[in-house]
């Protein structure tokens, strides 16, 4: 349980129990996932069909990157408009399900990685974009080539928390994906640190073929242009570049790193918590420790039983 | 234990046995009532002179005796920010009503046996720590490799 999962477990499991062929039931639940996303799985008008829909909180800027068009692709005849409330909606009818098991196993995996599609698509469009500048840069030498393509494309934001946000770009040879990251209270911050420290060095030491992960308090050189940053003068606020490189980004590999990268806010959020609590448990084992020291100064007052030479004792009257 | 640590507890332990002899005191200023003077601080006669024992300019022990109670202030090892939110600096106020109850030189074990562990314990988490963050970052590229 060391890497979190891509999908969303609860949908798994309660879609892959309506699959199994159990009698319907009405179902009406909404679910969390991470960065706020919500999710609403109803069964509004039969038992049988099933509704889910989603809600993010930067769909708008999701849809501005392609998002309807990823969302088409992989759920092309189950979408139905947008419930109420939530900003993209599919149904599924059970009794109009894929025939073979694969194929059911293959929708249920799909829907319940509905948040990881959604949030997928500038991911897409930054590499698509990567492919076709490095097309055109291979037609020029180093030095040759146009303002354009040696700047790289557009910053894509996409503001996916309320504070923070992550911003891709893509270039001839590389994407860069950066997290802006916020620690308000020092101790975090220094986990943080800590953390993002290893991250940096990783590639360094062990994993040569990891993409390079840079950490800075102020915004790099990508975001220049980019308004609206938040002001880290305080060190609250930092930023984390991942930089992909040309073998992140083949058709072979690219959809597990779209997965992969998306966990990363979350991951790094999950082991910071994992590691303080073990530490707090850590301390409180210890000052039990200490306390037991500390009562082994007290003597012990053992209650003897005292008698006189004849065998008699002498209890004291209540 | 290293070299200097040794000596540095050894002065502690000698320190903090010599300023506990400690006596029933009442208060001077207000009737009925029975305060740790090194707290209330109410007149200078009842106060001794107080002591510091220093390893080095981050570690060191503040003994303030007095008639009654004595407080023992212990600046706990902060060389990194990690250590600076692992450990914090403490203070331990002993009256005489603990050592009529407790055994004086098993008090004193105690204090020493802290400033032991404690300095064990903080390098601990910080190496934990380090190690944690260096295997989850590992364990989070390795699927790009």
């Amino acid at each position: 349980m060391l890497l979190l999962d891509y999908q969303n477990v609860l949908i798994q499991s309660l879609l892959t129990e309506r699959f199994s062929g159990a009698p319907p039931v009405s179902i009406d639940q909404v679910v969390s996932d991470f960065d706020g996303v919500t999710f609403h799985l109803s069964t509004p008008e039969h038992k049988t069909q099933i509704l889910i829909s989603i809600s993010v909180k930067c769909y708008s800027e999701l849809v501005q990157y392609g998002a309807q068009e990823v969302l088409e692709r992989e759920y092309g005849p189950y979408i139905v408009a947008p419930e109420i409330g939530y900003d993209f909606s599919v149904l599924i009818d059970l009794e109009n399900l894929p025939g073979d098991q694969e194929s059911r196993g293959d929708l249920v995996r799909r829907v319940s990685l509905l948040k990881r599609n959604a949030m997928a698509a500038p991911f897409e469009r930054a590499f698509d974009e990567f492919v076709r500048m490095q097309e055109e840069a291979s037609k020029f030498t180093r030095e040759s080539a146009p303002e354009g393509v040696r700047e790289g494309g557009e910053v894509m934001a996409i503001h996916y928390r309320e504070e923070e946000a992550i911003y891709i770009k893509a270039s001839h040879d590389r994407v860069t994906v950066i997290f802006s990251t916020i620690f308000r209270e020092e101790t975090d911050r220094i986990f943080g640190k800590v953390f993002l420290q290893e991250f940096v060095d990783a590639r360094r030491r062990a994993i040569q073929n990891a993409p390079q992960v840079l950490f800075r308090n102020e915004p790099p050189l990508e975001l220049q242009n980019v308004r609206g940053l938040a002001n880290s003068s305080t060190g609250e606020v930092g930023y984390v570049t991942f930089v992909l490189f040309p073998r992140h980004l083949t058709p072979q590999r690219r959809q597990e790193s779209i997965s992969h990268i998306q966990t990363f806010r979350d991951y790094f959020h999950y082991h910071i918590k994992a590691s303080k609590a073990y530490i707090h448990s850590r301390m409180r084992r210890r000052t039990a420790d200490f306390l037991q020291v500390l009562n082994r100064a007290r003597p012990e007052n053992e209650e003897k039983e005292r008698k006189t030479a004849s065998g008699r004792t002498f209890r004291v009257q209540g | 234990m290293s070299q200097s640590l040794r000596p540095y507890l050894q002065c502690v332990r000698s320190s903090l046995t010599a300023a506990l002899s400690l006596s029933n005191f009442a208060s001077q200023t207000s009737e009925r009532h029975n305060v740790p003077e090194i707290e209330a601080a109410s007149s200078p006669e009842v106060l001794l002179n107080p002591l510091t024992v220093s390893r080095n300019e981050n570690e060191k022990v503040l003994i303030e005796p007095s008639i009654n109670s004595v407080r023992v202030s212990i600046k706990i090892k902060q060389a990194d920010e990690i250590e600076n939110i692992l450990g914090y600096d403490i203070s331990f106020l002993i009256t005489n009503f603990h050592t009529e109850e407790m055994l004086k030189h098993k008090l004193v074990d105690f204090i020493i046996q802290f400033m032991e562990e404690v300095d064990k314990e903080i390098s601990e988490m910080k190496l934990f720590l380090n190690a944690r963050a260096r295997f989850v970052a590992e364990s989070f590229l390795t699927p790009f490799d």
